[in-house]
């Protein structure tokens, strides 16, 4: 069982074939780096989102590796060109098996 | 005779008609002082980390899973209806006690939902404060004028005016008297409370005022004032008061 958290992204719902348009998006993730401890010494474990990938009628538009140095509540802004009508599906994955899918569809006219 | 006193008359309209909006314009958020791209993030709710908090706080409005089977919409109906423009006027006298935002959730979640008290600062009454703020966003603040609050207004006027800690400063030292100059690589602001609870940056979560309020008092290196002490309500209530008209700006993002 794989422990997920809310994620929105905004994006268009429809698009003319050839458009760049802009791809946000944010998720809820508390970005432990592993590096810190608590009050009593001890460490907290690392918990990440470790990749973070887009798929557009699955060819990969976007990806990206995660690191220590992330914020929380990662966001991710880039662009994407509409070739035709299908689905965009984002996926972050991360320790402690932890994995969010969010799926939009897009209509290209 | 009355010809010279319509004159007079005439210069007093002209010094307040010159005056006030020149004092109005001297007020500014701390959204002014921060970068284009965290302003953007403030504004634009699809950038505002706080969305989470928010969207936390609307599964716990319509939450009926305590002891009185009653969730905030039960009550309250339509968040964005009943809660318009209501945290603008936080904190008020609630039967004679001073009450904050958080003070009120509270007594609402202990007396109709029967359920203990949520922490200071938990996730939970975090939620529910950002999600209750954000309906005020744009809205001016509109703390009481009225006169049986003066008490609290000049406790909390007088906390901001008193020296306190090692460092010997008070609130206006740095907020009334040096806004606008540099405390190492920040501006110091005018310490209007319009966009809480924030999205801290540094903090990498949503806090409310009495946190940021508390970090302060420990950077003076004073004894902290307890989270929901009468201080701190007061410290509030004159902050509010201070920034009456200004825009309400919550969920804000701060650096």
């Amino acid at each position: 069982m794989s422990r997920s958290s809310r994620a929105v992204v905004t994006m268009p719902k429809t698009a003319k074939k050839g458009e760049v348009f802009s791809i946000r998006a944010i998720v809820q993730h508390d970005m432990e780096s592993g590096f810190r401890h608590t009050e009593q010494g001890e460490r907290v474990p690392r918990d990440m989102i470790r990749s973070f990938v887009c798929t557009y009628n699955g060819n990969e538009v976007f990806k990206a590796d995660l690191h220590s140095g992330v914020a929380s509540n990662p966001l991710f802004i880039f662009y994407a060109k509409a070739e035709q009508s299908g689905n965009f599906e984002f996926k972050w994955q991360g320790d402690n098996n932890y994995l969010t899918v969010v799926n939009q569809a897009i209509t290209v006219a | 005779m009355i010809k010279k006193q319509l004159a007079q008359l005439g210069v007093v309209f002209f010094f307040f008609a010159v005056a006030l909006p020149a004092y109005a314009d001297q007020r500014q958020s701390a959204t002014a002082l921060m970068t284009p791209s965290n302003q953007a993030m403030q504004n634009d709710m699809s950038l505002n980390p706080a969305l989470f908090w928010m969207m936390d706080g609307e599964a716990l409005w319509g939450n009926r899973s305590n002891p009185a089977g009653k969730a905030c919409a039960d009550c309250h109906q339509d968040v964005k209806k009943s809660m318009k423009s209501v945290a603008a006027t936080f904190p008020k006298r609630v039967n004679g006690k001073l009450l904050n935002l958080e003070g009120q959730i509270n007594q609402c979640q202990t007396s109709r939902q029967q359920s203990p008290a949520f922490a200071y600062e938990s996730k939970n009454l975090l939620s529910l404060s950002t999600l209750i703020a954000y309906q005020s966003r744009g809205l001016p603040i509109a703390a009481s004028i009225d006169p049986a609050i003066e008490p609290d207004y000049r406790k909390g006027q007088s906390l901001y005016f008193q020296r306190i800690g090692q460092l010997n400063l008070s609130c206006a030292q740095c907020h009334d008297d040096r806004a606008g100059l540099r405390l190492a690589s920040s501006t110091i602001p005018q310490a209007h409370p319009t966009a809480y609870p924030i999205y801290r940056i540094e903090w990498q979560g949503v806090g409310s005022l009495q946190r940021r309020l508390r970090s302060c008092v420990s950077a003076v290196r004073a004894e902290q004032y307890a989270y929901g002490s009468p201080e701190l309500l007061a410290l509030e209530f004159y902050l509010m008061r201070r920034a009456n008209g200004m825009q309400v700006e919550s969920p804000g993002v701060r650096p």
